[in-house]
């Protein structure tokens, strides 16, 4: 009897978490996060209207060949 | 090599990289940031420019693992030698900061050499964001490369002629340097230390048995570039400091041509020779001064005329011309006169004191 029960319960309880949709999320679509990147950094007038121009440090002192 | 505006260094010129299967992963997994994010700044938050290892290593273990005690990761042959001298690397110590603030950067990185250019000399994508197996040999090798291998082999140095590898061949570095250059999986302190390290007779072999009387006669005992190198680049010193802004700097004097026989300072069964070709490397007792007195104690316990493998090889030079092309001349060998007199005791390891007689009958 307590073994019938137990199954009755689990199946029960199998129903609800199926019909809650736990299931693995599906993966995201391929290639919708690279399009995002991808947009902006093949779009040249963007790229050279936004790129921060970093002063490169470099020593006066410096000399000789490396 | 041109440097790169900042937005060429990011611009991808085309997409064909999205069609292999590092493209079809999408940038985030690697670089990291907020692809959903429409504002700039959001979007490259918490952006990594150059993961490296970090994301190489998920596919490609096989080859981190072994690059990442590489010499192009390490720098273990700087280290090797300065520990070599008696400097102390210990963290915290002032060769430790010294290394830190001039010698590190020097370092590379999967990506510095498979897609952009290596960032100590201003960093740029190479071709778009294409992950090159073979490396661009402008771009990358040469780019580090470049003062003294790199102007041998392309004869670059006036009046010497470029490699006959390159001249004939049109080799690149790679044909020659493969599984090497990620490190042979063992911590190695220079890269003849490096079991992997090519080998002339890894092409020639038949060098080991054909009938040339010179081949004969030196094969094992003569370092190959002994008689098919020609004059290579030297230099003599390396200063360095921190300048009144805060900025690292380092001084050297000018490159000196030069081409000098001495004795092998790193026999092994792999390089048994007898003689080998020197060249001068750029350190000087008082290279680190700027951080404390005598940092390298030891200096003289490692000579400053290092084993060396000059990229601009001949088949005929003048050293190989006739016997007494080389037996007898003094001048292509190192000597006591050549050395310095602070520079002597370093060196008395590989200084030839009996040159070869020369050949009086033949």
């Amino acid at each position: 009897m307590k073994r019938i029960l137990f199954a009755a319960v689990s199946l029960v309880l199998l129903a609800v978490l199926i019909l809650a949709g736990c299931e693995p999320a599906p993966p995201p679509p391929a290639g919708e996060e690279v399009s995002s990147c991808v947009i902006c950094h093949t779009d040249k007038g963007l790229l050279q209207e936004t790129a921060t121009v970093v002063e490169e440090q470099t020593s006066e002192e410096t000399s000789g060949e490396g | 090599m041109p440097p790169l505006e900042e937005w060429e260094k990011v611009y991808l010129k085309n997409t064909a990289f999205l069609e292999d299967e590092h493209g079809k992963v999408g940038c985030v997994i690697c670089h990291g940031g907020d692809s959903s994010a429409e504002d700039k700044d959001a979007a490259h938050l918490g952006i990594l420019a150059d993961p490296s290892l970090e994301s190489c290593a998920i596919c490609h273990s096989d080859i981190t693992l072994s690059s990442d005690i590489s010499l192009h990761a390490t720098l273990s042959g700087y280290t090797h030698d300065l520990e070599a001298r008696g400097g102390n690397l210990n963290e915290g110590t002032a060769l430790d900061e010294a290394l830190g603030n001039h010698c590190e950067e020097c370092h590379t990185t999967c990506g510095q050499c498979h897609i952009s250019r290596p960032e100590e000399l201003g960093g740029g994508l190479v071709t778009s964001h294409v992950i090159k197996a073979t490396p661009s040999m402008q771009y990358n090798c040469t780019a580090c490369h470049g003062s003294r291998v790199g102007n041998e082999y392309l004869g670059n140095n006036e009046g010497i002629a470029a490699d006959v590898h390159w001249t004939q061949e049109t080799m690149t570095c790679t044909k020659c340097h493969g599984d090497e250059l990620h490190g042979s999986g063992q911590s190695v302190d220079d890269m003849y230390d490096n079991i992997d390290v090519v080998r002339c007779e890894d092409c020639h072999e038949d060098v080991l048995t054909d009938d040339i009387e010179q081949h004969q006669q030196h094969i094992g005992d003569l370092q190959c570039q002994v008689c098919h190198s020609v004059t290579y680049s030297n230099c003599y010193t390396c200063h360095v400091g921190i300048d009144q802004n805060g900025l690292p700097y380092r001084t050297s004097d000018p490159t000196v041509m030069g081409f000098k026989i001495g004795l092998n300072p790193i026999v092994s069964e792999d390089r048994p020779y007898t003689y080998v070709v020197l060249r001068h490397v750029p350190v000087t007792p008082d290279t680190f001064d700027y951080y404390g007195n005598n940092l390298l104690p030891d200096f003289n316990a490692s000579p400053t005329w290092k084993y060396s493998t000059p990229h601009n090889i001949q088949l005929d030079t003048p050293q190989n011309a006739s016997c007494n092309s080389c037996h007898g001349n003094e001048d292509l060998f190192l000597t006591e006169d050549d050395v310095s007199a602070a520079e002597l005791e370093a060196n008395r390891g590989v200084i030839v004191i009996n040159i070869p007689e020369p050949i009086t009958s033949h």
